[in-house]
This record gives C-alpha cells, structure tokens and sequence, in this order.
C-alpha cells in the first residue's frame, strides 16, 4: 500500500468518526424535541449526514453500487418526512373535529381542558 | 508530474469535504442553540443544502472521473428540490397544530395589517432619516 492510499484510508476514517459523533447529536435532539416537528426535523437531519456516511464507505470500500444504495435512502428519507407530516396533520385535524362536535353536543357542559403539548 | 497532481487532488478534495463537516457542525449548534422550531429550521435547512454539497463535491473529486462520480452529482441535485419542500410540509405541521404560536411570533390574521404595519415602520425610519 503507497503513502497516498494509507492518507486515503485514515482520512475516510477520521470522517467517519465524526459524523458518527454528529449523529448522535442529532439523536438527542429527536429524544430532547419538545414538539414533534423537532423530531421529524432531527431525524431528516440524521438523513441526511447518514448520505454522507454511506458515500464515504463506498469510495472506502471502493464499491460503486453503495452509491444506488444512498440514492435510494434519499428518496426514502424525503418520503418519510412527507408521509409523517401529512399524517400528522390528518391525525390533528381529525382530533379538532371531533372535539368541536363534542362541545356542540353537550352545550357547553364543561371547560375543555385542551392541552397544547400536541 | 503525476504525483504532484495527485496530491492537489487529495488537497482539494478534503478541503471541500472539511468545509463540509464543519458547516454540518454550525448545523448542530444552530439547532441546540435556538428555542424553537421554527428558528432550528434555518439552521437544519442549511446542513441539508450547502453541508451535503461542499461534502459529496469533496467526494466527486476523491473519485475521479467515473459514473460514480454521476451518481453522487444526482444525490445532491435531488435533495436540493427535495430539501425545501420537506421544510415547507414542516413548517405547516408545526403553524398548523400548534395552539400557542402567538407566544412565539406575531400573527397577523389579515394580509392588509401586516401591509399597514410595514408602510409604518418604513414612514417612522424615513422620518428619523430626516431628523438626522
């Protein structure tokens, strides 16, 4: 192995490291998140720094296809951020409605306690 | 010769994908830094853009004229459309579900009011601009 392939080598390393540190980070931000627009957000950003891992590995290991392989973890991961907001969205439309009906229904019998931390 | 050039290359390449970590570390402090989410957005928004694309060009560069080298260029032209829409849907799951937003920025409910607020601040700061 020549001086410039072992540079190679420690350099790919090094980098793997630290992002691995970074997306630890990024994990307790999704378990801190108070709401769950900071978790979504967390784990997009969690997506994207495993995109860069997995291009490193695959000019480390000198292997193309796991190029495909971060490809497709973006569209998942794009997916994924969509499919979670849209449905959380429903969830909370759903839960609005029925609380409206609710209250018409008993004619103001109490004080809704309606609790922000959604 | 050869040699010389090879070097630039390894020079160039970690410098981008260096430019790269660190904007990804600027992320993660912006995120811990700000108190809400929709001001940690800014900061994530950044990483997904401009960290990933200073570090997958410091990577085309490592690799060298391949269809590898295609494929990573595809990655970053695809999150950079996928990117601002994920934030978009984001932003309205959190302006949608939460009850308390006005504790963290003004609402207007009416687009004239926001119209009359701004022709107001700019009539006081030309105001001010003459008193000087």
């Amino acid at each position: 192995m020549s001086f410039l392939e072992n540079v190679y080598q420690n350099m790919y390393i090094a980098v793997l490291v630290i992002l691995a540190v970074m997306l630890f980070a990024c994990l307790i931000r999704a378990v801190r998140g108070p709401r769950v627009a900071d978790r979504i957000m967390a784990v997009n950003m969690m997506g994207t720094m495993v995109m860069v891992m997995i291009t490193v590995l695959s000019l480390m290991l000198k292997e193309g296809f796991l190029v495909d392989i971060c490809l497709i973890y973006a569209m998942v991961s794009f997916l994924a951020v969509n499919v979670l907001s849209k449905v959380y969205i429903g969830v909370y439309a759903e839960n609005y409605q029925r609380k409206i009906h609710q209250a018409g229904k008993s004619n103001q019998k109490g004080e809704e306690n309606n609790d922000g931390n959604f | 010769m050869m040699e010389i050039f090879e070097w630039i290359r390894l020079i160039l390449g970690a410098a981008l994908l260096i430019s790269g970590l660190i904007i990804f570390l600027v992320e993660l402090f912006g995120v811990f830094r700000m108190n809400y989410v929709l001001n940690r957005m800014h900061a994530a928004a950044m990483g997904d853009t401009l960290g990933i694309s200073f570090s997958l060009v410091g990577l085309m560069i490592f690799s060298g004229l391949n269809f590898t080298t295609l494929k990573i260029m595809l990655i970053v032209i695809f999150l950079w459309f996928s990117s601002p829409v994920s934030s978009h849907l984001l932003a309205r799951l959190e302006v949608m579900t939460n009850e308390k937003l006005e504790n963290h920025c003004r609402i207007y409910a009416d687009l004239a009011e926001l119209n009359d607020e701004i022709k107001k601040e700019s009539g006081e700061k030309e105001k001010g601009d003459e008193q000087i």
